[in-house]
């Protein structure tokens, strides 16, 4: 795994010209500000290179091998993450990168080298990537005109990235490596950096009542987990809340999926993987915010012990639900993840993460995740954390004829509309707020958000902050809301 | 359609009495001297049916003394909430609880004058029928009511705060009339022939045909014509109602008029494809907004338009990938011909800009089917440019009962558009349908405040409301009518 190591200017220079054929210079450019060096302003000039937010021009021959990156008017942190993740990219390929940040902030600093580590994340652990022509820089250095004042900065960075590289390892891990038992292992592995790990299975989620997780992940080999991450924190107050859908594979069940595209249903535990990176992020950096996070994970598998469309589970919260669609299955685990949490816990407020459904991606497409909730004010925490660190929501309604489709003839609520119904053949149904509706219900009264992340938690393609695939989507917005809403005593 | 008329409380000396009761209130009033002339047997029924004036609730005492053939009573719920909604729903949901008797008294002398109108307006909303192509419908089977006469305890008063909302009701029934009507009476002659109605009211209209349209170079217009056997059309209807000396730049309401959508080409499925008839609902709608405004005489300039065609696969049609010039000189790449509403919009709205130069644009249009998995059916879709014009809407809206909810427009949707040969193509595939076809209708948007509904959920509805019955809603006029009157007359 790349590793960043912090230098002063001149250091760093050395160590780009010693490995001069083989390292790239990275310089942030603020939109309309040429670059000092008369050279490589002519070049910028030549190739109309404008210094926009997340745009590189790669100069060969010039200081060896030059890549001057575009952060816009440099503001906002993302700014910097953008360039310091787009300048990244252009140096794919090459052995060392060595990003020149001595004139910005601590912040800005740690935040430009923080892009291109997030630019540089591969999952590599199932391929020879010696072979990979276009591999991201193995060694990355900052060069800051004071670097024990920049190591505070740092560290925070560094905690978020080891929190988005682990989220975005789990969304990789393909189905046959990462199931609830083995997900469930690497999470035991957090109680290295300090976070308190049980996994409740089998009997004990029977005993708890937890009808609707142990019937989705009940065809499987590998029955179902439930996983909770505690963070103490500092502040005597209730717990932060995140909870999980931990899809380790989704086939559909009986409601089979058809084959086109199913190999992607591998990353439907994308939520819970991002409630865990930030429950990693938030003990590597100490925070002094209490956290908890309750990950439901099982595989959604067809067998002879598959639930059936047409089945009545008894959820923990005791309410009962009618199962229309097998393949509407994340909102039945989150259901017992939800009562589960509020009842436990009692927290200050709960954030589910899932990537529930294909109408969110109709709706809000690839370029943000649908918010849904209970409480405007956490509703509007969410959405500004999401657009400091580019994860960005919009707010989705729940409204009457949402939780009204819900009703079902034989039991307390059914869980989606029935296939088929609604106009035109059922083409056109609005699942994400029916989805919404119905976890509204698991929430009762606790202060509550639901995201809906499909769509979001891969990219379709590379971007500044990470190359096509897995995004780690929510472990950033996560890590942000409650350093801004949740570090002061309730 | 029964007459209202306004009149000092008496008791009726048959048919049919409404009586509007607060929660927990005493009879007092009319509904006291009914009791009275009953020998109490209004209580005795309403305490029998354990009525006590919840919002919504109704029950009917049949036959119940002092020669009346019923006595209704609807609740209002608490009488301090009591607000225009609910005196619009009680009165819709009297006029269906009478409809079989040929008079009907509605007792609101305990209401406001204008509470008391509310009241007559939701009764006149409810008591539209499309039913002109019924010829053995059973008499027993047809509504009888001729007459209801609403008893204000200032009839002068209310009749007064009745006569604009009629003009309004006037205008929501010619709208659901043309939304109503089949696709082979309301063609985009027919549609445009009936748009002439209008003068009566003081509109002037002009009408265009495909010549004129040809000349002016509306190529994306016509190229969705073209397959048609029925000739295109655009109206403009022009309400000049500003007084002199406060005048300026005119609202401009522009709708989408596609008579009937069989999707061309890209040819739609069999399954629901007649509720295509109503794909001129956008249009519809501004032809009402139109008939309301001028009908009470709004004191402002406003320019409505229309662009109707028919879209047909025939040998004439337009082809996917067909490339048309835009009358704004912008060329589109037609990838999918059934994504023609916003090359009608296009053109229509370029020209509006060009001719008239608007304070603002609003746009309505039955756009897109992944509105309704994004937002059901409950509210329409708004898009807008401009916070504050997207707040007058929103809030008119909610005023009125007719919701909107906002969704994300951005750079990020636009790129979605982009074409290989030509200037744009129409469509953006199924993430983020509806904002990408915003997208697309913002490239026609030449600097102006611009609002879009997408009205594909809401122009129709399954299921009869309060002061809607189902089938054409109409949705749209009352919201835009409420919006001049807030914003534009002062």
């Amino acid at each position: 795994m790349t590793k960043l190591i912090l230098l002063g200017p001149a250091q760093a220079q050395k160590r780009h010209r010693a490995r001069s054929a083989d390292s790239a210079l990275i310089l942030p450019v603020k939109a309309g500000e040429a670059p000092a060096d008369a050279a490589l302003a002519a070049a910028a000039k030549a190739a109309r290179f404008t210094g926009k937010v997340g745009v590189a021009l790669a100069v060969p021959g010039m200081h060896g091998f030059t890549i001057l990156a575009g952060i816009g008017n440099g503001r906002a942190i993302s700014d910097w993450e953008a360039g310091g993740g787009a300048g990244m990219a252009a140096a794919a390929g090459r052995a060392q990168a060595v990003l020149l940040a001595e004139n910005a902030s601590s912040e800005q600093a740690a935040c430009f080298a923080a892009g291109a580590l997030l630019n540089a994340w591969r999952f590599n652990a199932l391929r020879d990537a010696s072979k990979d022509k276009d591999a991201p820089p193995a060694k990355v250095t900052l060069a800051v005109a004071k670097p024990a004042e920049v190591e505070a900065a740092w560290a925070r960075a560094e905690a978020m990235l080891r929190g988005v590289r682990f989220a975005r390892d789990l969304v990789a891990e393909p189905g046959n490596r990462l199931n609830p038992a083995s997900f469930a292992e690497r999470l035991r592995g957090l109680r290295d950096v300090g976070l308190k790990v049980e996994v409740l299975n089998g009997k004990r989620l029977a005993a708890l009542g937890m009808g609707a997780l142990c019937a989705v992940g009940g065809g499987a080999e590998h029955g179902p987990r439930l996983v909770v991450l505690g963070w103490p924190g500092k502040i005597k107050a209730a717990p932060i809340a995140f909870i999980g859908k931990g899809i380790c594979f989704d086939t559909g069940g009986i409601s089979i999926k058809p084959a086109a595209g199913m190999e992607e249903m591998r990353g439907d535990m994308a939520g819970a993987a991002a409630a865990a990176g930030a429950m990693l992020t938030l003990a590597l950096r100490q925070s002094p915010a209490p956290a908890v996070a309750v990950l439901a994970l099982a595989e959604n598998a067809l067998g002879a012990a598959s639930y059936r469309p047409g089945d009545i589970l008894r959820t923990h919260s005791g309410k009962t639900i009618e199962v229309l669609d097998t393949d509407a299955e994340g909102r039945l685990i989150l259901a017992d993840a939800l009562s589960y949490t509020a009842q436990r816990f009692r927290p200050r407020a709960m954030i589910d993460l899932a990537t529930l459904t294909g109408s969110i991606i109709t709706a809000l497409g690839h370029q943000r995740a649908g918010i849904f909730g209970n409480d405007e004010v956490l509703t509007t925490a969410l959405m500004a954390a999401g657009e400091d660190v580019t994860e960005r929501l919009w707010p989705m309604p729940i409204d009457d004829e949402h939780r009204e489709v819900l009703n079902s003839d034989i039991a307390d609520l059914r869980h989606c509309a029935p296939a088929g119904s609604g106009a035109w053949g059922g083409r056109f149904l609005s699942d994400a707020c029916h989805a919404a509706a119905f976890l509204r219900e698991f929430a009762g009264s606790t202060t509550w958000a639901h995201l809906d992340i499909a769509g979001v938690e891969a990219r379709e393609e590379a971007a500044p902050l990470g190359p096509k695939g897995p995004s780690g989507f929510g472990v950033r917005l996560l890590d942000r809301l409650v350093a801004m809403r949740f570090e002061r005593d309730a | 359609m029964p007459d209202i008329t306004f009149v000092k409380p008496s008791l009726p000396r048959g048919g049919a009495l409404v009586l509007l009761l607060a929660e927990g209130a005493a009879l007092s009033g009319l509904a006291k001297a009914a009791e009275e002339a009953t020998g109490g047997a209004v209580s005795r029924g309403l305490e029998a049916a354990k009525f006590k004036g919840a919002k919504g609730q109704s029950c009917t005492l049949w036959a119940p003394g002092a020669g009346l053939a019923k006595i209704v009573a609807i609740g209002l719920g608490k009488a301090d909430a009591l607000d225009t909604q609910g005196a619009e729903n009680a009165g819709g949901t009297a006029l269906v609880a009478v409809q079989q008797e040929r008079d009907a008294v509605m007792a609101a002398d305990g209401l406001t004058p204008a509470l008391a109108a509310s009241a007559a307006m939701g009764a006149r909303l409810r008591s539209y029928r499309f039913d002109r192509y019924r010829t053995t419908e059973k008499d027993e089977d047809k509504p009888k009511l001729e007459r209801i006469a609403v008893a204000a305890s200032e009839p002068t008063k209310a009749k007064a705060a009745f006569a604009p909302m009629q003009a309004i009701a006037d205008g929501v029934f010619l709208t659901r009339d043309l939304v109503s009507e089949p696709p082979n009476v309301l063609t985009p002659a027919e549609m445009a022939e009936r748009c002439k109605a209008l003068e009566k009211l003081g509109v002037e209209v002009e009408i265009m045909g495909p010549r004129e349209m040809k000349r002016l170079g509306f190529g994306a217009l016509l190229g969705v014509a073209q397959g048609s056997a029925q000739e295109p059309r655009m109206v403009i209807m022009k309400w000049i109602g500003a007084p002199k000396g406060k005048k300026q730049k005119p609202l401009a309401f522009i709708g989408k008029g596609v008579t009937f959508d069989t999707g061309g080409i890209s040819i739609k499925p069999a399954g629901g494809m007649e509720d295509m008839k109503w794909d001129m609902a956008g249009a519809g709608t501004v032809i009402g907004l139109m008939a309301a405004l001028a009908g009470r005489k709004a004191k402002a300039d406003v320019i409505g338009m229309v662009g109707l065609v028919e879209n047909m696969p025939s040998a004439t049609a337009q082809r996917p990938g067909d490339v048309v010039k835009s009358y704004s000189g912008q060329t589109v790449e037609v990838i999918n011909t059934d994504a023609e509403g916003r090359l009608v919009l296009a053109d229509v709205m370029w020209y509006c800009q060009e001719k008239y130069d608007p304070r603002f644009m609003v746009d309505l249009a039955t756009l897109t089917g992944a509105i309704i998995i994004a937002l059901g059916h409950e509210r329409a879709g708004l898009f807008s440019n401009d916070d504050t014009l997207a707040t007058q809407v929103k809030e008119a809206g909610s005023a009125v009962g007719e919701k909107a909810w906002r969704m994300p427009l951005g750079d990020a949707y636009d790129k979605q558009i982009k074409s290989d040969i030509a200037d744009m193509k129409n469509v953006g595939g199924r993430p983020g349908g509806s904002i990408t076809a915003a997208q697309f209708i913002q490239r026609f948007v030449n600097g102006k405040p611009w609002a879009h509904l997408d009205i594909a959920g809401t122009a129709w509805s399954s299921k009869d409301a309060p002061t809607v019955p189902k089938g054409a809603t109409a949705y749209g006029v009352r919201m835009l009518d409420r919006m001049v009157a807030d914003h534009y007359e002062g």
